[in-house]
């Protein structure tokens, strides 16, 4: 009796993959992503020029590979001065069966440096990235290169990691591994409504003084000049970069279907920004974001920040700062489409093209049912 | 000298880890509680860590760090499957990083693979809502699949942990008696309550219903996984199917304001019901014995009134 049921069911499952049209073996997830925006005004440090205009579109395709990897291609697609560009976001194995929590990343990837650079631009709560991230991180850093991650074996949620990468997508130079980063997070549970993560992580740019040239390119218009105005390398490095995050999410009961309120926050500071650089030339940046989901489909979010970098001109350097407030409101009808309408206001001292705006977003995602990291 | 000593030390260090896993007893993570409660019927040491709560919404789980530290230890993960957890369980099983839990591996169960499921689609877009292609994944109150997971569950953890074997086999054993005994009094409830109507939210009381022949008349959602809009709303009440309806059942963890706003203007009762278990009502057959008495119940004073 017992067994026959057993063979029934055992019979089902053996039928079920007939009727069933999910992604297999020979069938990879494969997901779209849509973002097309209209902006006002020109805004200083940003990718997105003022008009109508198209965002990351992305496509990406990922699959377990065999029982021991698992690979992702994801594939940008931009438009800058009339010309689509294609990059190559990601492009990456990663190990699923190492021992001791331990997990390998190859290839092209997202750093996992602060809270949002390992995140997709899609996933974020704002049109933007903060102005720290533009800055510092020229949006969000990818590379190509290794990383090693472990999970701790304590009672609480503590990973620690490192990466190595070529650095060609940080500043120019001939380093064979031009940037290595350490990074650590904690975190767990206050109650069942509420959640916290905190985490430090450290960029070292080994390839700093090749990159001096680069604050000539603003004005030039050669060759790099042209890569970086969107996104290859971050405006202000540094030799050593320091972030530290905290995020923290309520929800009634820890239903997050209804109602959610997300607080994060997070602080780069990058200094030895060359060899002139004193005590107190550095870069500095930092921002704070409240965004509370009050209703399944809607959501509405104030973030502030502030960037203060120092510019170098021969061996002295300018000071010059930029303060960003955004305010949005964004309506999601299903998990696959979102309609953001934001305001921006800059202030900005050495920073002439701040200016305050107004944009209308969107983001339609199909294909593949991605699911989201914390 | 020295080097001998770091030696020893990295040894005992490399010992001691090794050693780490040997379980006192076994760990478990649990998507939803209703696996939970399975699991604690068949092993009741073990140490189970329980993703969510009947109030909240399986669909919308994040997959936080303390579910990731969980999820790193865990020797087994059951969860529900058919894409119900696509949203979170992916993203925490990759940062888990836990060689054990892994498609295809015995240590991750899925529930809605031991079963043949209701409405499985060969072709699914998402202007259909949130349909699975797999089929309707909210199968742990039916009173006949749940002991073919069980089974299969047994299985499972006879596999994992053959330590245990003979233990759970036997409290499997009782657990099936008492079920059946019980399956006999829902059986005689679904008598009673047999083509009686309900406006429902969401499948998560689906297969119950069927079983019990309780007709889901209309879903207050406009699409699955969709949130109840006003308009929808406003079409169901001119809908003539609404008149087979006797009341309106929504889960713990659903908005209750829909529903109300569809009861004020009906004057069909609100029936809030927990969609598994909790502390009041411990394990799966309490939850069904709750839920059927409610239903028969509600059934008699709509009787009473009509």
């Amino acid at each position: 009796m017992v067994l026959s049921k057993y063979r029934l069911s055992a019979l089902a499952l053996a039928i079920a993959p007939l009727v069933s049209v999910q992604a297999n073996e020979f069938n990879p997830d494969i997901s779209v992503v849509l973002d097309g925006f209209y902006k006002g005004n020109n805004t200083a440090l940003s990718e997105r020029e003022e008009g109508f205009g198209l965002g990351h579109t992305e496509l990406s395709l990922s699959a377990p590979v065999d029982d021991l990897f698992e690979a992702r291609l994801t594939a940008v697609l931009e438009e800058h001065e009339g010309e689509t560009e294609l990059e190559l976001e990601e492009a990456f194995l990663q190990t699923t069966s190492m021992p001791l929590n331990l997990g390998v990343r190859g290839g092209r990837f997202l750093s996992q440096i602060g809270y949002l650079n390992s995140r997709h631009l899609h996933e974020d709560d704002f049109v933007e990235r903060p102005a720290a991230y533009r800055a510092l991180l020229g949006i969000h850093y990818f590379d190509t290169g290794l990383r090693l991650n472990a999970l701790l074996p304590v009672p609480f949620f503590w990973q620690i990691g490192a990466e190595a990468f070529d650095g060609g997508n940080f500043s120019e130079g001939e380093e064979d591994i031009g940037v290595y980063t350490l990074n650590t997070r904690i975190g767990g549970d206050i109650s069942a409504a509420q959640s916290w993560q905190a985490g430090l992580s450290y960029l070292k740019n080994r390839q700093l003084h090749a990159d001096e040239e680069h604050e000539e390119e603003g004005e030039h218009e050669d060759e790099h000049g042209h890569d970086e105005d969107h996104g290859h390398g971050p405006e202000f490095t540094g030799e050593n970069l320091y972030i530290a995050d905290l995020v923290w999410k309520w929800s009634p009961r820890g239903n997050a279907r209804d109602q959610q309120v997300v607080l994060s926050a997070e602080y780069l500071f990058a200094d030895d920004i060359n060899e002139f650089a004193g005590s107190g030339d550095n870069h500095e940046g930092w921002y704070a974001s409240a965004v509370y989901q009050f209703a399944p489909q809607w959501s509405a979010g104030v973030r502030y920040g502030e960037i203060d970098v120092s510019e170098p001109h021969e061996d002295h350097f300018d000071k010059r700062s930029l303060q960003e407030t955004d305010v949005m409101l964004a309506w999601s009808h299903s998990h696959f489409s979102t309609l953001r309408l934001q305001y921006t206001h800059q202030d900005g001292n050495g920073f002439d093209a701040a200016d305050n705006t107004v944009m209308l977003q969107y983001l339609m995602t199909f294909g593949a049912h991605g699911s989201h990291a914390y | 000298m020295v080097p001998m000593l770091t030696k020893r030390l990295i040894l005992i260090l490399l010992l001691g880890l090794a050693s780490m896993p040997a379980r006192a007893s076994l760990q478990v993570f649990a998507c939803e509680p209703e696996w939970a409660d399975l699991v604690k019927t068949l092993v009741p040491d073990a140490r189970i860590k329980v993703a969510t709560t009947a109030w909240q919404d399986p669909h919308y789980i994040e997959a936080r760090p303390s579910l990731i530290a969980a999820m790193s230890r865990a020797d087994l993960a059951v969860c529900t499957g058919a894409s119900l957890e696509a949203g979170w369980l992916p993203a925490l099983i990759n940062k888990a990083s836990n060689q054990r839990i892994r498609e295809g591996k015995p240590g991750l169960f899925f529930a809605a693979e031991q079963v043949p499921l209701y409405q499985p689609h060969d072709h699914v877009d998402r202007s259909m809502g949130d349909v699975h292609s797999e089929g309707d994944p909210h199968i742990h109150l039916d009173p006949e699949r749940v002991p073919l997971v069980m089974e299969a569950l047994a299985d499972r953890l006879s596999q994992i942990a053959p330590e245990l074997e003979n233990d759970l086999r036997r409290r499997h054993l009782q657990w099936r008696v008492q079920w059946n005994l019980q399956k006999a009094r829902w059986q005689k409830a679904a008598e009673e309550l047999q083509g009686t109507g309900l406006v429902v939210q969401h499948a998560d009381f689906g297969y119950l219903l069927r079983w019990l022949g309780v007709d889901a008349v209309l879903d207050l959602e406009p699409k699955p996984g969709l949130p109840p809009s006003a308009s929808h709303l406003s079409k169901l009440l001119a809908e003539p199917e609404l008149e087979k309806a006797s009341a309106i059942m929504i889960a713990l963890y659903q908005d209750d304001r829909p529903a109300t706003w569809l009861s004020e203007r009906t004057n069909l009762p609100v029936l809030t019901l927990p969609g598994t278990v909790t502390d009041e009502h411990q394990t799966l057959s309490e939850v069904i014995s709750h839920l059927v008495a409610r239903l028969v119940a509600q059934n008699k004073t709509a009787d009473h009134n009509g």
